[in-house]
């Protein structure tokens, strides 16, 4: 358990205030904020880069928060993974163990081990020059696994590597939590925090402004700003379906939504943006759009004009313009049309 | 033909002059001197002597003074601390000093009254020789490795730190071989310095006699004809030290990784 007690830390214009966290064993935790909301600064706090001004950090019981960095036992995966260049791809694996004069025999073995985990047993004699983004993450979480770190913390584990290999990294990822890893996984894109996440936390401005699991932050955001900064108040459990090379999704409540694209997985979780979804006072032609006919519930002042919450079948959450609103000013149960196109929906295979 | 337009040939103007007024006292320094001349200075054991002191001494003097050197200019790259700008200051003082007063201030440090002096007497040794070397050639490595820790990311030592290594072993295992380069660029440029010096030399120590002050002393007592072919001597002796050890680090080089690989 990983307990973070009223943390404050000034650094220059930019402050911490006031950060409390409590974080089971076990936990995948993703921190959601935009760059500059000090999400990477209190990961370095809680791996010991920094000492906070004022607060405490508790791990398993213990006052670690002057604790020196090496020997927390907590794991930090740097965002740019921090290979050591002058040293070959072993040597950066090894690093730890030799720092703990570890037996030849025992490092060469367990390096082996945890490479052939990350599927990297055939990079360990190359210098680490050529190696691909997702090949030095690889590396660099090797490197801090064979440390066996009672807490893993990761910055941004998905911002630069290709797509192609988020996949692959998320499957590892979940692998490793399912194995009892406590993760704390920084990012600012709300998808990844939808389909890893078993606990969230967003952070602006230097606080955290909400915490709890992925449902209730995204359903019920405390605020204007989780609400737009998540922004996918519209998720919807899902099973996806193909007829005739044509893809959909079938929502609990029988609502089909047409998809584009193809390979799907069998169930998951459909997201649509806010302000992707359009309204209309009367059925439009909406071509190869999705189009539903719907009640409106509710409508709300926001930040950015009006949030029209809108029942069709399923609840849906609309961002109109203040103009938008002004020309086809709604009112609370009148029945309008909403259109969204399939490119708009994002599928999330969301098994853990 | 923009390329060549009037600017750039005034650039070229300007440079060639530059350039000449480096190469045209050398060449003409060689020039003058007649090979029999060279070879029969070449033979003399009191110049054989003189240049084979100064090299040493010099490379002592900077593998000596590195050991604490280098560590400091790690501090002063890596540590914020109070009056770090006036303890920046006063390692490039000895840039700034004329060096015969650097040469007076630290004679009056070693003689027998001052504060070195009373252990042991330096003045007209050897020791003496390497502190007015080190003296005036210090900043160079401090300020070169200095240069070549600032430019290794913290983030590494951080991580190495977190991957559970002490901070010594952080040092040896990370900065120290990343910076490997400019330090040892440092410590050329730092031995070259240390070799080539005359003014504070002089004042500690005419007697073991080193090369610039070999050719001062054939000068004032002989005249240029008797200074010249010890000078060539000493040159081609230098640029040769000078290259191989550049080299040397070209070849690390290579070896080097360029950068770091990450996109920060």
């Amino acid at each position: 358990m990983l307990i973070l007690n009223k943390i404050s830390k000034k650094l220059g214009d930019f402050q911490l205030t006031d950060i409390n966290m409590e974080i089971p064993e076990g936990t995948y935790y993703v921190l959601l904020g935009r760059s500059g909301s000090g999400k990477t600064q209190l990961l370095e706090l809680i791996a010991g880069l920094n000492v906070p001004d004022k607060g405490e950090i508790w791990l398993d019981g213990e006052d670690i928060t002057n604790k020196g960095l090496q020997r927390r036992g907590i794991g930090l995966v740097f965002q740019d993974y921090a290979i050591f260049p002058n040293m070959t791809v072993f040597g950066n694996i090894a690093y730890a163990l030799h720092a703990r004069r570890t037996d030849k025999k025992v490092v060469s073995e367990r390096v082996e081990k945890v490479s052939g985990e990350l599927s990297i047993s055939h990079l360990l004699g190359r210098s680490i020059q050529h190696l691909s983004g997702g090949e030095l993450q690889r590396v660099a979480l090797a490197r801090t696994l064979i440390t066996s770190p009672r807490l893993l913390l990761l910055d941004e584990p998905m911002a630069s590597i290709d797509a192609s290999l988020k996949d692959d990294i998320k499957r590892l990822l979940r692998q490793l939590n399912s194995k009892g890893l406590t993760i704390i996984h920084v990012t600012h894109d709300y998808r990844e925090a939808v389909s890893l996440a078993n606990m969230v936390g967003v952070i602006h401005n230097g606080r955290i402004i909400q915490e709890g699991i992925p449902d209730q932050v995204f359903r019920k955001p405390v605020n204007k700003f989780v609400a737009r900064y998540s922004g996918i108040r519209n998720f919807f459990r899902v099973e996806f379906r193909e007829e005739n090379g044509v893809w959909s999704a079938v929502s609990k409540n029988k609502v089909v939504i047409g998809l584009s694209g193809s390979f799907y997985p069998d169930e998951g979780l459909l997201i649509i943006r806010s302000d992707d979804i359009k309204i209309s006072p009367m059925r439009p032609d909406s071509g190869s759009e999705n189009c539903f006919r719907g009640t409106v519930i509710d409508i709300l002042p926001s930040e950015f004009g009006m949030e029209i919450t809108i029942d069709a079948g399923e609840t849906y959450y609309v961002d109109i313009s203040s103009d938008t609103f002004r020309k086809y000013p709604v009112t609370v149960s009148s029945e309008v049309w909403i259109t969204f196109s399939p490119d708009a929906c994002v599928a999330l295979d969301s098994k853990m | 033909m923009n390329r060549y337009g009037p600017f750039n040939w005034i650039l070229l103007l300007l440079s060639s002059l530059v350039l000449l007024f480096i190469v045209a006292p050398l060449t003409g320094l060689f020039l003058h001197t007649g090979a029999k001349e060279l070879f029969e200075t070449a033979g003399d054991k009191t110049v054989q002597d003189s240049i084979l002191l100064t090299v040493w001494i010099s490379f002592a003097a900077t593998l000596f003074f590195s050991i604490a050197a280098v560590p400091f200019a790690w501090l002063l790259a890596r540590k914020k601390f109070p009056l770090k700008s006036v303890v920046q200051g006063i390692i490039d003082l000895p840039v700034v000093l004329p060096h015969t007063a650097a040469g007076i201030a630290l004679l009056g440090f070693i003689s027998r009254d001052g504060l070195l002096g009373k252990a042991a007497s330096l003045i007209n040794s050897r020791g003496g020789i390497a502190l007015a070397m080190a003296f005036v050639s210090l900043p160079f490595l401090i300020n070169s490795a200095k240069d070549g820790f600032s430019a290794i990311p913290e983030r590494l030592e951080k991580a190495a730190l977190n991957l559970g290594a002490s901070k010594s072993r952080v040092f040896f295992t990370i900065s120290l071989p990343l910076a490997w380069r400019s330090i040892i660029t440092g410590f050329v440029m730092m031995f070259a310095r240390g070799m080539s010096e005359f003014g504070a030399v002089v004042i500690i120590a005419y007697h073991p006699m080193i090369a610039p002050v070999l050719i001062y002393d054939r000068f004032s007592s002989f005249g240029l004809k008797y200074a010249r072919p010890a000078a060539v001597l000493f040159i081609i002796v230098a640029l040769v030290v000078f290259t191989v050890l550049r080299l040397m680090s070209e070849k690390r080089r290579s070896v080097d990784p360029k950068d770091e690989n990450a996109d920060s």
